[in-house]
């Protein structure tokens, strides 16, 4: 008999990866099929979604299977958003060096805040990481040489060589699925794996795990280093994106928006931020074709979902079943 | 620096730190013995400046305007409570910030629907004046009206939670909430109060500060972050933390804004000094949050 | 220092905790020998989990050593004391929720892994894990219900897995912290005769902390009275039986039957 993990428990499922390659060649192709189109805009529109869902997918690894609430996760997405324009307005647009960097800045910083930040438990944490963030926000904001509270205009996108051109929609689109794919095949190894369990335990009881021999602030930390690799990725490709960085990225409204795809998405599934951003960006866009008060009715469906939904879009079969769910994680 | 220089900044942390008092208290109040993380209490600050903003153009009185503005936002507060909040008590710390984050967004842009992004409110011009404190020193009057206003409240604040009965209640509520329901307090009416009160405090602030900070959508996000900075400094549930916290707060703030740029100006050469200085003001507070729970991990004054 | 003669797995020297005014422990000092079933007894408020909070690390003594295999461990961390072989349960049970039975246990057995951390190594490749799982859970009774859900377990049954977590890391000294509580008649002799099975399987001390005094007088090699704090006797259990002051203070005018006979 083949022993493994029980399917009830919250270990993520198996991949199926001729599903995921099906969805990815099937991505690809509606790229190329908009792009041939000439429907170059949404095109960039899905793009954006896609780093944002990315971003979310990042949070998810500390929020959703960590347990942990860190409301400043948005300083990872500047701070590697920053590092690219600041490294293109300087007169360095290579691509492999602006998004490694920035991958490296943000694992360093996320290092350091979790270094002190999970020192702390419960609110304070929460509070903890939301200081670093507007610590982040304020300190960008001042630096008038890179355009302060302005913002950052770039002008042009980083420069990957290969023949591969980021001005073409179809070319950037296609380097966000691959990041995004390769980003979500790394989550779904490390879940997956002991250090997984761990992080799954420690969820639940993190002083049961450390009576059972293992060391939790390590793991946490870890897990934190690899969402803020992650986050500053998503940054990288978004200030490409918009051609545009601003210390508004980084404020801590901004985690909560994260927070919300999160959630919107579902709470500790693999790719429940990404869901959860095209839903809620989908939605962001529909609302204010109509009204500018976009925010008031996103406002109410969060707070539904909440209140009535809390596991999310992944908890809404759940509900439909009647299955009552298991007890969620969050702060024992 | 001089010492009118000085006074005026003294004067200035003072004067925010007792507005930031005001938020913080209920605040702290809130969470001590609710255990609830309530993001909305910014919302209730907004909510407050602009119904004074608006009611002080209907009734062409500023002092009108904002004894109106309180129990209106001290009942907006309490019925906020007693129909979502009240829901999410037994939740966990997550699905609180985010239902109370989704409130800011609701709050946020029905304040716009209702009165645009953002209304004028101007002191009174019986105010608008300068009064001579020291021989040199010119101190603006609506400013010292605040920290007299600020000082009472708080001074009220203390004898009613020392002295009154229903302190009693908060206090115990606040160190255990079971003990307190054992002994027979409504813990749901005193709860709702507790909310209603701290809500009438941010009112106060907001409209006692919206002739100096602009009456504004959005304006209580960056006070909130302030106010949570105060309540972990000072302790979750302890007033008297919260009164201290705030006044440090002000201060360093205060201070850190005018004293830093001047003192790496003097150390640093200029590009740095330019670019360094207003950015560590800025975070000063931050920094000193984490001294504070580097030391004490718990507040000063916690009472868990 | 003097060496024992057989090395004492874990020995507590003098050790004191205070809470402001209240010594939760006071000056105490024991044995416990490789083997030996040890129980610590006392009243409600003696400080008997505040002593073994201390042993296992999540609380630091302000005075006193202690001594595992010979080593001072005070300043050892409490994860990596059970790495060197000290594990605890709890009063209180504490298990992974979401997690199946036989998951739980797979976390405890992955702790002796060299790679128990690694991001590398796919769960579902974890053959050999998951075997020594089921095989405690065959031993334990729980085998039937290995992929269910832990919260779905009957009161007794997750007492018996808490206690199973404890046993996957393989211990030299196994701390229980009131196995017995809260379980029925039927349950405490189920873990009655786990915890008598180590002794006879293997080399593994236990210190046992119970109120349960048919299972203590069953189990136990020695006993140990805790009473405000500090330990009044200590000895076999036919000298506890006996002691006046022990009598008088813990056992009262009960008559304190041995195991298994009629009160």
């Amino acid at each position: 008999m083949q022993l493994g993990p029980s399917p009830a428990s919250a270990l993520p499922k198996p991949a199926s990866w001729p599903v995921w390659l099906l969805l990815t060649l099937a991505a690809a192709a509606l790229g190329f099929w908009m792009h041939g189109a000439g429907l170059d805009y949404y095109l960039s529109m899905i793009s954006r979604m896609m780093i944002y869902g990315l971003a979310a997918c990042s949070l998810n690894l500390i929020l959703g299977y960590g347990g942990l609430v860190s409301f400043g996760h948005a300083a990872y997405l500047g701070i590697g958003a920053y590092t690219v324009g600041i490294l293109i307005t300087e007169g360095m647009p290579n691509g492999w060096l602006g998004f490694g960097l920035a991958m490296v800045v943000s694992a360093l910083l996320a290092l350091v805040i979790g270094a002190i930040s999970l020192r702390t438990k419960g609110v304070y944490f929460i509070m903890i990481t939301l200081a670093f963030a507007q610590m982040l926000f304020y300190l960008v904001n001042s630096v008038k040489a890179y355009g302060g509270d302005e913002g950052l205009n770039i002008k042009m996108r980083s420069d990957f060589g290969l023949g591969i051109v980021l001005k073409n929609n179809l070319h950037f689109f296609l380097l966000v699925l691959f990041c995004l794919v390769v980003c979500l095949a790394f989550m779904h190894m490390v879940m997956r794996s002991r250090m997984g369990r761990v992080v799954l335990a420690q969820r639940d009881d993190d002083i049961r795990t450390e009576a059972l021999g293992f060391a939790v602030y390590r793991y946490q930390l870890a897990l934190f280093v690899m969402a803020g690799a992650i986050g500053g990725l998503a940054g990288a490709l978004l200030v490409n994106q918009q051609n545009y960085v601003s210390p508004n990225l980084m404020h801590w409204t901004q985690s909560g928006v994260l927070m919300i795809m999160v959630i919107l998405g579902g709470v500790g599934t693999l790719a429940g931020g990404l869901w959860g951003a095209l839903l809620l960006l989908t939605l962001e866009d529909l609302i204010a074709e109509v009204t500018p008060h976009w925010q008031f009715y996103v406002g109410w469906v969060l707070l539904a979902v909440v209140l009535l939904a809390p596991k999310g879009l992944s908890g809404l079969p759940d509900l439909w079943r009647r299955k009552p769910t298991p007890p969620s994680g969050g702060d024992a | 620096m001089t010492w009118i220089l000085f006074l005026e900044q003294a004067l200035n942390g003072l004067q925010f730190g007792l507005m930031l008092f005001l938020l913080a208290s209920g605040l702290t109040l809130v969470f001590g013995i609710m255990d609830m993380i309530n993001l909305a209490h910014g919302a209730l600050y907004m909510v407050g400046a602009f119904l004074a903003a608006w009611l002080a153009q209907l009734t062409q009185s500023f002092v009108l305007g904002i004894l109106l503005a309180v129990p209106l936002t001290a009942l907006f507060g309490m019925v906020m409570e007693s129909t979502l909040l009240r829901t999410l008590y037994a939740r966990d710390h997550m699905s609180q910030v985010l239902a109370t984050f989704s409130l800011i967004l609701i709050i946020n842009e029905t304040v716009r629907m209702i009165w645009g992004t953002d209304m004028p409110l101007a002191a009174p011009a019986s105010l608008s004046g300068p009064v001579e404190l020291l021989p040199g020193l010119y101190y603006p009057s609506y400013r010292l009206v605040i920290i007299a206003v600020g000082l009472v409240l708080a001074g009220l604040l203390y004898l009613a939670v020392t002295r009154t009965r229903v302190g009693a209640w908060v206090r115990a509520g606040a160190s255990n909430r079971e003990m307190a329901m054992a002994m027979g307090i409504n813990i749901k009416r005193l709860f709702t109060l507790v909310f209603g009160l701290g809500a009438a405090l941010c009112a106060v602030a907001g409209a006692l500060l919206g002739p100096l900070m602009a009456v504004q959508v959005g304006m209580g996000e960056t006070v909130l972050i302030l106010a949570f900075v105060v309540i972990v400094i000072g302790g979750i549930g302890s007033i008297w933390g919260a009164f201290v916290g705030s006044l440090l707060v002000g201060f360093v703030d205060t201070f850190g804004r005018t004293l830093m740029p001047a003192l790496f100006r003097e150390i640093f050469p200029p590009q740095v000094a330019s670019a360094a200085g207003p950015a560590v003001a800025s975070i000063m507070v931050y920094l000193l949050m984490a001294v504070v729970l580097f030391l004490r991990p718990q507040g000063l004054f916690s009472r868990r | 220092m003097s060496t024992q003669g057989p090395a004492a797995v874990l020995e507590i020297r003098k050790l004191v905790k205070s809470f402001g005014a209240l010594r939760a422990t006071d000056g105490v000092s024991l044995q416990v020998r490789p083997g030996e079933i040890h129980a610590l007894i006392g009243p409600n408020g003696a400080g008997k989990t505040t002593l073994v909070a201390q042993l296992s690390g999540q609380l630091r003594p302000d005075e006193g050593e202690i001594l595992f295999m010979g080593q001072v461990i005070n300043d050892v961390s409490a994860h990596a004391r059970v790495g060197l072989g000290m594990v605890r349960s709890f009063q209180i049970t504490r298990l992974f929720k979401s997690f199946s039975v036989v998951d739980n246990v797979a976390l405890a057995v992955q702790s002796l892994q060299p790679q128990r951390g690694s991001i590398w190594r796919s769960v579902a490749k974890d053959q050999a894990l998951y075997e020594t799982a089921m095989a405690l859970l065959k031993k334990v009774g729980l085998a039937e219900r290995a992929e269910q859900l832990a919260p779905a377990l009957s009161h007794g049954e997750q007492r018996v897995l808490e206690l199973s977590l404890a046993l996957a890391t393989e211990p030299k000294l196994l701390l229980l912290d009131e196995p017995m509580a809260g379980t029925g008649p039927e349950e405490s002799q189920r873990i009655v005769e786990m915890i008598d099975s180590l002794r006879r399987d293997k080399q593994m001390a236990v210190l046992l902390v119970e109120h349960d005094m048919d299972a203590v007088f069953r189990l136990a090699d020695r006993i140990s009275v805790l009473v405000n704090g500090a330990l009044i006797a200590s000895g076999s259990p036919e000298d506890i039986r006996k002691d006046p002051q022990v009598r008088a203070a813990y056992l009262g005018d009960e008559a304190v039957s041995p195991a298994g006979a009629p009160a």
